[in-house]
């Protein structure tokens, strides 16, 4: 997957997890919980289906590199290079 | 390789909750119920052309939906169910209703800080204090138990407005006698006084059908008449379920819902299953009354909470039925419900009750008792709303004994153990515990207790 596509799925999932997501003005290098007022329950959920896509397992202290829309696509980039 | 990775026992709230976690992430998942019907405590029958819910006066933990982290539209989240789509109908109002003062309350705070400031004027600043710390509280964190008519001693001056705010918050979630938790009672409070009650815009059937519905859309799979006689075990481990006709289910992990005591019963889990029994037990009556004969300014609130006496008897009665205080529901007093006064209007009664009596009450003594506390919580009740009981054209109630054959709550006790395990841990690394006893509280925090365990402890 490329960047933009990366960058793609996980706006999706976002979407999918709450239907009130509002991407608008949605700065990549500020956290996203702060942003879309996420929460942890919710991010569990960004990992989890995550998990269930493509069989990525993350594991809990390396949750903080999904902070931003950019530091996601960073960690996710090699791990999904061949998805 | 098991056949399931999870096995739930219990198709009520916290169980259908905590399978459409399981079942949203792929998980091979499986729920066993005892009976034909979803919902345990809260279900719903016929008789006579009226669907009558068996444990739904409202839902706390109201939330408009732009309150993203509100426990009602987290839960949502949590479950993948369409916030949006699903419509609620606040409350007209309530009242607790004391011989010398009442006191008003909505799903606006403002009322019943209006209500204590002329009643109470002395403890107004103080309770908006304890407002503030009751918001800060964190009632999810292990604690050991505190007092909290101790913590209300110390805030509140005057224990008639103690006793009180008490009525509602135990009689809506406590299992203990006289005192409660200050984590529950934060719970509570929250639940109650700063979210407040609201309805679906149906019945309980819809609300279940919805979760049933997005359970087995995430192929989830629900066994109805599948009661749980023993958890099996092998090598230190949980190893799945049998039923009651022989059959044997394997599972990696199993989740119970019946309870501390009941999964005790079945698992082989060696405690003080007494201990774990709670004493609060209830009497509820449902009567269906013409809107006519109901013609006291107090029948359009929503729920009135009562006391004949100054002071709180929060305990199990030495008598079948405590008919001094209860509560009094009408289930159709809520903002946008069709209106129809040619359909009788739906009233609640619900009253403390003594467990032992009932169970020791013969077949035959049974009726007569049950006719005698209808009786009682009907002239106690209309002290509050004026006298109905001529005209009643439907009349049902359940006790402690329906309780505990309907549901897998030992001895009626609907709020469940006393002592909650918060964790859902048991004695097996494989075998947890959710709903009720781990002590979230009401319908959404049923479901939320389901949803915590899974993620906590099953989603690996």
């Amino acid at each position: 997957m490329t960047r933009d596509e990366i960058k793609d799925v996980i706006l999706e999932i976002i979407e999918d997890i709450d239907e009130d997501a509002e991407f608008d003005g949605l700065d990549a290098d500020k956290p996203l919980r702060d942003q879309l007022d996420l929460d942890s329950m919710d991010f569990l959920d960004i990992v989890m289906e995550l998990r269930k896509r493509y069989q990525l397992q993350i594991p809990e202290e390396e949750y903080p590199e999904l902070a931003t829309l950019n530091s996601c696509v960073n960690y996710l980039e090699p791990k999904l290079k061949e998805a | 390789m098991a056949e399931f990775q999870l096995v739930i026992i219990g198709a009520g709230l916290s169980g259908l909750a905590a399978g459409i976690r399981s079942a949203r992430f792929g998980q091979k998942t499986l729920i066993v119920e005892q009976h034909t019907l979803p919902g345990g405590l809260n279900s719903y029958y016929r008789r006579q052309g009226f669907l009558l819910e068996t444990g739904l006066h409202a839902m706390t933990n109201f939330a408009p939906r732009s309150e993203k982290h509100a426990p009602l539209n987290r839960l949502f989240r949590q479950l993948k169910l369409s916030r949006k789509s699903f419509i609620t109908r606040e409350q007209f109002g309530s009242e607790i209703i004391f011989p010398d003062r009442s006191l008003k309350f909505s799903n606006d705070l403002e009322l019943l800080c209006t209500e204590i400031a002329s009643s109470f004027p002395a403890c107004i600043d103080s309770f908006q204090a304890l407002v503030q710390e009751v918001e800060r509280y964190d009632p999810f964190v292990e604690a050991s138990w505190k007092s909290t008519r101790q913590f209300l001693q110390e805030r509140l001056s005057d224990p008639l407005l103690i006793d009180m705010l008490l009525l509602p918050l135990m009689v809506y979630g406590n299992a203990e006698e006289h005192d409660m938790d200050l984590g529950q009672f934060a719970i509570m409070f929250r639940a109650l006084f700063l979210e407040g009650f609201f309805r679906p815009e149906h019945t309980i059937r819809e609300l279940l059908s919805m979760l049933t519905s997005q359970y087995e859309k995430f192929e989830g799979a629900l066994r109805f008449k599948a009661p749980v006689t023993k958890i099996l075990r092998a090598g230190g481990r949980v190893a799945g379920i049998r039923l009651a006709n022989g059959e044997e289910i394997t599972a990696d992990a199993v989740l119970s819902t019946i309870g501390i005591p009941g999964t005790a019963r079945i698992s082989g889990w060696p405690l003080d299953q007494k201990k774990y029994i709670g004493r609060m037990s209830f009497m509820e009556t449902i009567t269906m009354v013409p809107h006519a004969s109901l013609d006291s300014p107090r029948c359009s609130q929503t729920i009135l909470f009562y006391n004949h006496n100054n002071v709180l008897s929060y305990r199990r009665p030495q008598a079948p039925i405590d008919a001094s205080w209860g509560v009094i529901c009408f289930p159709d007093n809520f903002e946008g419900l069709p209106i129809d006064t040619d359909v009788p209007l739906q009233v609640r009664i619900t009253n403390a009750a003594n467990y032992e009596l009932w169970k020791q009450a013969g077949s035959s003594q049974y009726r007569q008792l049950k006719e005698e506390a209808g009786r009682k919580s009907a002239e106690a009740a209309g002290k509050i709303i004026g006298n109905y009981r001529q005209d009643v054209v439907y009349h049902d109630s359940f006790t402690p004994m329906t309780i505990e054959r309907y549901t897998s709550k030992l001895e009626g006790a609907v709020y469940g153990s006393p002592i909650k395990i918060k964790s859902g841990a048991t004695p097996w690394e494989n075998l947890f515990i959710a709903g009720t006893d781990q002590g979230y509280l009401g319908i959404v925090g049923a479901m939320l207790s389901g949803v915590t365990i899974v993620n906590q402890h099953l989603l690996g």
